[in-house]
């Protein structure tokens, strides 16, 4: 089963649109959204969970539509960790707790004291009292205390430090040891995701440019870095971004499949991939 | 929505103290008009408990969790009621105990407060969906619009009525308190579908 199906999905908010989005993420896995600022990395993970109406295409979460009355019992499964903790700045982590005991059915008040103590998050210090790596750890607490089965992070590790971000990405992996669990991650940080994820989702102005297994993806590309007159030998398909060295030659991601076996190739990291099709380097780069 | 009332009542808890003070101050006064002052600042607490929203940008995350649009709009409907009716009968309470200090017959003051209480669902009614349609920042200028122009009304209304600074009797009181309660209630009725139906484009919009 997919936990995750978008078919078609339209939505224009002022010069910005999300253009026919389509995808299908399967139960189980861990998907890292990638996109620029501004291309609907939020929008779409809103979209997802009716935070905003889309004009047209379908929503499925968890195998319910998002038009389907059964719709809001199915949130109830999902866990949402956006960019800021955005809960009430005036009350405390134990009151949160109580909010969050009579919002979710399945609420787990013993799983969410032993986050609070595993995170050393104080319980009756107001929240506007916490850092800001204090306050995701306590988002991602309160998404993980209700037995979700999919999670939903809009960058989560955003601002954050590495040892912060190595600790909530571990908590990623834990909740995805399960196999009915599923993860939709939002980030920047690339090597973030390539560290967690299972398929790539790149996003580009509103429009999906690549959505991909991981491992195919880095099987797909590769990275060749040799003289101009070797680059140039190449077939054109074959070249999918190409970049000027600092002190003479080039360097490209390539199509594995498309170059001659017999050239010396790199495994690219997905940084690499992702940055190569960002900045589109095979139609800026003069040859 | 039993979860987003408790959440408003956390965030209104250090407003509440400041509100009983006051509720206290204003009831003590002698006068007619001040207990009503009491459930008007009543009225004020769920545009506090969304400006506080809005700040912690919990207004962006509670549309992702499972609550419908109807509990979200709800909720601020229900808050200020419940605090309508504590100002109100903490307000009629009080006055009541000191009925004697304050020279008011009972009946007088459950009609004054019936009036009051009627007022303040009426405001709730027409300032709520404003406030779903503008935001806390324009909707407040609203609010405050409302408020001064209700209070202007009834001092120009009691002056040209009533000898200034007295209730008039009970007798004369019970009919206009009534149909302003019934009234309050009325236009909470179509209020409320009416926020939901503002707030539901809102999501449609996508602000």
């Amino acid at each position: 089963m997919n936990a995750i199906e978008m078919s078609h999905v339209k939505k224009r908010l002022g010069d910005f649109s999300i253009q026919d989005l389509s995808f299908a993420l399967p139960s189980g896995a861990i998907c890292g959204l990638v996109g620029e600022n501004g291309a609907g990395k939020s929008t779409t993970i809103r979209l997802l969970l009716g935070g905003i109406t889309p004009d047209s295409g379908a929503i499925r979460l968890l195998g319910t539509d998002s038009t389907d009355d059964a719709f809001l019992s199915v949130k109830e499964e999902v866990g949402v960790v956006l960019d800021d903790a955005c809960f009430p700045e005036t009350i405390n982590a134990s009151q949160l707790g109580n909010v969050m005991q009579r919002t979710y059915p399945r609420w787990d008040a013993a799983q969410y004291a032993a986050f609070l103590e595993r995170f050393e998050l104080p319980a009756k210090k107001p929240i506007s009292k916490f850092s800001r790596g204090m306050r995701m750890k306590l988002s991602l607490s309160a998404a993980l205390s209700h037995h979700a089965r999919l999670l939903l992070l809009d960058e989560a590790t955003a601002g954050l430090d590495p040892i912060v971000r190595d600790e909530i990405l571990d908590l990623l992996l834990e909740f995805a040891r399960d196999e009915g669990h599923t993860v939709l991650l939002s980030s920047h940080i690339l090597s973030d995701l390539e560290k967690v994820c299972d398929y790539i989702a790149f996003l580009s102005h509103g429009r999906l440019l690549l959505y991909e297994d991981k491992d195919q993806l880095l099987e797909t590309y590769a990275l060749f870095t040799g003289t101009a007159e070797q680059a140039d030998s190449l077939m054109e398909e074959a070249v999918v971004g190409r970049e000027n060295q600092p002190y003479g030659g080039v360097r490209c991601l390539v199509r594995r499949d498309m170059v001659p076996p017999t050239l010396d190739l790199q495994r690219p990291t997905v940084e690499d991939v992702i940055l190569f099709l960002v900045k589109g380097a095979k139609d800026t780069c003069a040859r | 929505m039993r979860a987003l009332i408790l959440k408003d009542f956390y965030v209104v808890g250090k407003q509440a103290r400041a509100f009983f003070l006051l509720l206290l101050v204003f009831t003590c006064l002698p006068g007619s008009f001040y207990n009503t002052f009491a459930i008007f600042y009543a009225t004020m607490l769920p545009y506090t408990v969304m400006a506080y929203d809005e700040r912690s940008k919990w207004d962006h995350l509670a549309p992702l969790l499972p609550y419908s649009p109807g509990e979200i709009v709800g909720s601020k409907y229900v808050l200020g009621y419940l605090s309508c009716l504590a100002a109100a009968a903490l307000s009629l309470i009080l006055r009541l105990a000191l009925g004697s200090f304050l020279h008011q017959m009972p009946a007088q003051l459950v009609a004054s407060t019936a009036a009051a209480l009627g007022t303040g669902f009426c405001i709730l009614a027409i300032t709520l969906p404003l406030m779903f349609r503008f935001g806390v920042e324009r909707g407040r200028l609203v609010m405050f619009f409302m408020i001064v122009l209700v209070c202007a009304s009834a001092g120009v209304l009691g002056t040209i009525f009533f000898s200034a600074g007295e209730l008039p009797p009970s007798s004369s009181l019970a009919l206009p308190s009534a149909l302003l309660l019934l009234g309050g209630l009325a236009v909470s009725i179509l209020s409320i579908p009416l926020s939901i139906g503002i707030y539901r484009r809102r999501l449609a919009r996508g602000n």
